[in-house]
């Protein structure tokens, strides 16, 4: 057995968006237990607080009173993110966020640390945090893990080319035989993550009124897809200008929806009936009130009470049509019942917390506080009181849940109605469908190729079949699929029709085509030497061939490296299998599934793995002999 | 916790002195660096870089990035011989290679990195905070190469450079050729290093260049691309050399067939020079999965005893088939072994008004003559026998065999031996590779040049003691 327990280590994955931990690990490697939200408050002191600490300030408060604060779990007010784009930018804040994950698991003494590393940190940066670590934790053992190999050893597999799609940057990883290959890494790509989808729903949405922070919960929620390139998006009558004559071709290949095609769409979505569709009128217009969606800045500047009066009117005005024609009503629902991508309109549920911000900084009394809320949110709890509106909350409750539960907070249960966010219904167009057309899929299937083009030319075969997706970036449904459908349709080379029946074999060199997606693959073990995309029969007679044909002088190894599977690549892309032997994550999803190899790899690092010699992790008496800068020499 | 747990330990807890030093090797194609002892660079950065509004964009991810617009790709090198040409982009772009992978970015004025936009709160800083922040190799040596044919001002250049600008303690500079010796375990060695704009021969004896030796010549992995190139549009129907970033999605034709893709449009279309960059990926490809080096014995265009000429046997070859990004497609059989030819025979150079036949002097054989012949006869035998081959367009394949045809057929006598190790990296980067050798030894300490010794002597030390 190795140094340390399971039951006593702790992984923590750094993000620049969530950081997760856990400590002890579970038997089944189950998903991360704390998620906290990668952002610090400067409090007044000059230290750093977790949460918005705010100053209480009570209606018959003393001047002379030491002033009372309290935390508020779900304002982002004034909050410190100190990675970007993964890269650590604020040390201080930093620092201080590592040291509030420390403390929220409490550990016990002697609790060595896993730390998943960024991509984007620099040697200088991974021995200043390694210092921390062991000066600040005083901690036995500590271990770093790079976040692509940590993938890697999620899905079992020592080859692959990992794309993690985080929150601001894609990385794009090649890993060959359980090496980086740091040559031709794509690190920290600009504008690829679930951020640059949130930006640009904003811009589709933002002449709608949509707020930055509507759209990102509209990300989230389950109305938001990517269709699959080419798809025409619903309401759109018109044809898919992008069509390719061939139908077989358009079938394998399709547009990226970035084309004329999804412009012409953004143009007839809207013309679908519905309350809101002109958004300009509703100022003018007194009785359509659906769609202000800026309560916020309605209710800070003082018009709550109107507004409320409004909404009131109009519930009771659609209370009444609804009595009047209850058929209509019935086929007004039907549309609904269409699967998403069919449906040219839908709604999600909108936690508003601007909304709850400015009703605190108006500093109600609590009483008053409590009945704001009530009457502002319009989430299912509160629909399932009116009767009338049971079947539309349904059909909500379906969209609304699972935006919250995408992000469980570890930290910050908001079950408490009164701490609780204000749910209102947003209604959007097709502009949810089109989250990933600013060139964001376009951008990493160019760093998928760029990277995996830096590798030797017999190695690429291999890497494009094992494409491992990772990151909370790539929950956005239909993205993966949308991601291979662009990868496929760009740079798969079909076999060619000039050699395809000619090819005589075994010639003395390997035919370029002919041996497409069809060929067998042979398994990892040929790693090394041999090809991937050839028959194993063929390059057997092939190197053999090589072989005898080589000048004497030439070292015969050296002839199949530069001989064997020298052809132009890929002739399939593949995503590696999903791991299936972890229960708990097979319905958690695999997109943490970096997470999971961390915990693997502190299973086998700190606990299984005997070999003194060679081992995985710094310990404590190694840091005092070699520093910081020891930790390259220990780090995978 | 303790507050005084929270200070660093003192500098001899650990072992303090052991800083490792970083090794630059900018070439044209691509800057190298990394920490000495490593076995690979970190730090690859592309020597082609963006410009679009007085602003520099660097790095793979920002340059292949067709949805900046107006976006001009330079190179601060020159193109015919790798020596900088553009001194303060070149200082950036080096900076950027270390920064971005192995320091970290330190904290600089917005208006001296050439980064970042000038922004409202960065103007508030003084010209005083700009000189107390740390400069950002203050505490690592840097070890930097520099090709053989480096003039005394170039390399004075590259040490103020480091010392100046990046406040860096200790440097040397080391030629490129000795590094790759090095990198491949020798020190007496014929380097032939065929890069992306110059081929480059030089002999190596105990660790020092044979300067009379060194010789140079345009044909190289450019020269390559034009051939290429001039092949492509020498066909029947001439094939399409359109980048991956202009198709939205392609579909299988029979070869030979005009292409059936979509094209992305743009409203503003990328610059040309961008274009030529994204031509450059596809050529790329080109070369490594088409193109091959006839292999011997004799040339392309001679015939054996038989009659029968290369050409002729290079057509019995089965062919090779390339998709370019369109999803056009072509079978090329004689063809790709055309487009190196021009390396050994000059007359076999594909030409037109623009890309003239290169001289007779300039092919591969013709330098390593001409670099032999300078040398004393005596060390013939050593060099020939060390031949290590280098540079990343040396990896086109059946170069090395056709190489070591060449020169048996031009040195019978002496045993030629070529040292051409089949892993990529160690080719491409074997310059950086022994330079990661030499900075991580021990007895290497006592030859850099310090601060101090800079400050007495000024730029000029660098010719007196790296050698």
């Amino acid at each position: 057995m190795g140094a340390f327990k399971e039951e006593n280590l702790i992984v923590i994955a750094p993000g620049s968006a969530t950081t997760l931990a856990v400590a002890g690990l579970a038997e089944s490697l189950a998903p991360a237990k704390l998620r906290v939200k990668s952002r610090m408050f400067p409090a007044e002191n000059g230290e750093w607080e977790p949460f918005k600490v705010r100053r209480k300030t009570a209606e018959n408060q003393q001047p002379e009173q030491e002033p009372a604060y309290e935390e508020d779990v779900m304002s982002e007010e004034g909050a410190v993110w100190p990675m970007v784009e993964g890269r650590i930018v604020n040390w201080p804040c930093f620092f201080a966020l590592i040291t509030h994950v420390y403390n929220t698991l409490n550990p016990p003494f002697h609790t060595p640390i896993l730390l998943v590393a960024q991509p984007a940190w620099t040697n200088k940066e991974t021995e200043k945090i390694t210092q921390f670590f062991f000066e600040k934790f005083k901690i036995p053992a500590f271990a770093l893990v790079d976040s692509a190999t940590a993938a890697c050893w999620a899905y079992g597999t020592n080859t692959a080319t990992i794309v993690d799609i985080g929150w601001q940057k894609a990385d794009v990883t090649v890993i060959y035989d359980y090496a980086v290959q740091s040559a031709g890494r794509s690190i920290a790509i600009a504008n690829c993550g679930g951020e640059a989808f949130t930006e640009r729903l904003l811009e589709l949405l933002k002449p709608r009124g949509f707020t930055r922070e509507m759209c990102e919960q509209l990300k989230r929620s389950p109305i938001c897809e990517v269709l699959p390139p080419g798809t025409p998006l619903p309401g759109s009558s018109a044809p898919d200008q992008e069509q390719v004559t061939n139908p077989a071709a358009a079938a394998s290949t399709g547009a990226s929806a970035s084309g004329p095609a999804a412009a012409a769409a953004i143009g007839t979505g809207p013309r679908g009936p519905g309350p809101d569709t002109e958004v300009g009128e509703e100022q003018k217009d007194e009785e359509d009130n659906e769609g202000v969606l800026d309560v916020a800045s309605i209710v800070a500047g003082g018009k709550m009470n109107e507004y409320l009066a409004k909404k009131e009117k109009e519930k009771a005005e659609r209370l009444a049509a609804k009595k009047k024609g209850g058929d209509a009503a019935a086929t007004a629902a039907k549309p609904v019942r269409l699967p998403n991508a069919k449906r040219d309109r839908a709604t999600f549920m909108y936690e508003d917390h601007a909304l709850l911000d400015s009703l605190k900084n108006m500093n109600l009394s609590g009483k008053m506080m409590a009945e704001a809320q009530a009457a502002l949110d319009e989430g299912p709890n509160k629909r399932q009181k009116t009767p009338e509106a049971v079947a539309d909350g349904e059909s909500l409750a379906t969209n609304g849940e699972p935006t919250s539960a995408i992000e469980p907070n570890g930290v910050s249960s908001h079950s408490g109605s009164r701490a609780g966010p204000i749910r209102r219904e947003i209604e959007v167009g097709v502009e949810r469908f089109q989250a990933a057309t600013g060139g964001v899929l376009d951008r990493i299937a160019d760093a998928i190729h760029r990277t995996i083009a830096a590798e030797m030319v017999q190695q690429r075969s291999q890497l494009w079949d094992s494409l491992i997706v990772v990151g909370n970036g790539a929950k956005l449904r239909g993205f993966k699929e949308a991601l291979m459908s662009t990868l496929q349709s760009k740079y798969l080379i079909s076999p060619s029709s000039a050699t395809i029946f000619t090819s005589e074999l075994p010639s003395h060199m390997t035919t370029p085509t002919g041996t497409g997606a069809n060929t067998p693959q042979p398994q990892l073990g040929l790693h090394g030497g041999g090809s991937s995309s050839v028959n194993p029969l063929l390059l057997a007679a092939t190197t053999a061939q090589t072989q005898h044909l080589a000048p004497p002088h030439m070292p015969s190894s050296q002839m199949q490296h530069t001989q064997s599977s020298h052809q132009q690549t890929p002739h399939s892309i593949k995503f590696a299998k999903v791991p299936d032997y972890f229960p708990e994550w097979k319905d958690f999803g695999y997109d943490e599934a970096g997470f999971l190899g961390a915990q693997v790899a502190a299973k086998v690092l700190f606990v299984v793995d005997t070999n003194q010699n060679q081992k995985g992790y710094m310990t404590r008496s190694d840091y005092n002999e070699q520093g910081p800068s020891g930790i390259h020499d220990f780090s995978l | 916790m303790a507050q005084s747990a929270f200070t660093a330990p003192q500098q001899n807890e650990y072992a303090g002195d052991e800083v490792s030093a970083i090794v630059l090797d900018p070439g044209y194609s691509t800057v190298r660096a990394g920490l000495a002892g490593e076995d690979v660079p970190k730090s690859i950065v592309p020597t082609f870089y963006g410009s679009t509004d007085g602003k520099l964009l660097f790095g793979d991810n920002t340059i292949h990035n067709s949805y900046v617009p107006n976006m001009e790709i330079r190179n601060p090198m020159s193109e015919t011989d790798g020596i900088v040409q553009d001194w303060d982009t070149a200082a950036k772009l080096w900076e950027y290679s270390i920064t971005s992978r192995l320091t970290g970015e330190k904290q600089r004025s917005p208006a001296t990195n050439g980064l970042n936009d000038m922004k409202d709160e960065d103007v508030e800083m003084g010209i005083d905070d700009v000189e107390e922040q740390e400069k950002p190799l203050a505490d690592s040596p840097l070890l930097m190469s520099e090709p053989g044919w480096s003039t005394v001002k170039y390399r004075e250049k590259c040490i103020e450079v480091a010392m100046e600008d990046w406040g860096t303690p200790a440097f040397y500079l080391a030629r490129t050729g000795v590094l790759a010796a090095f990198a491949s375990g020798r020190h007496s060695a014929l380097v032939v290093d065929i890069g992306a704009s110059a081929t480059s021969v030089t002999p190596v004896s105990e660790g020092l260049v044979l300067k009379k030796g060194i010789q140079k010549s345009p044909l190289a992995g450019n020269f390559i691309s034009n051939q290429i190139r001039l092949m492509l549009a020498s066909t029947s129907p001439p094939a399409p050399l359109i980048p991956h970033y202009m198709v939205a999605s392609k579909s299988p034709v029979d070869a030979g067939a005009p292409s059936n893709a979509t094209y992305k449009k743009f409203d503003t279309p990328p610059t040309a020079s961008f274009r030529r960059l994204e031509e450059e990926r596809v050529l790329t490809e080109f070369k490594e999965s088409v193109v091959q080096v006839w292999g011997g014995p004799g040339r392309l265009t001679s015939h054996d005893q038989n009659g029968i000429s290369n050409e002729d046997k290079a057509r019995q070859m089965p062919g090779r088939t390339f998709e370019m990004p369109d999803g056009w497609n072509q079978v090329y059989g004689v063809e790709r072994f055309r487009c190196t030819e021009g390396l050994f025979d000059a007359k076999a150079a594909l030409s037109d008004s623009e890309h003239p036949t290169p001289s007779l002097s300039q092919t591969l054989p013709a330098l390593i003559q001409a670099s032999l012949s300078a040398l004393d006869v005596d060390i013939h035998p050593v060099m020939l026998s060390n031949i290590v081959l280098t540079g990343g367009s040396s990896l086109l394949v059946g170069l090395s065999e056709r190489l070591t045809a060449e020169l048996q057929a031009m040195y019978p006598g002496p045993r030629v031996r070529i040292y051409a190790p089949g892993q990529t990296v160690e080719r491409k980067f074997a310059s950086w590779i022994g330079g990661s050798i030499l900075g991580s030894l021990g007895s290497f300490h006592q030859m850099w040049v310090s601060k101090k010794e800079y400050d007495e002597h000024g730029p000029n030390i660098v010719e007196k003691r790296c050698k």
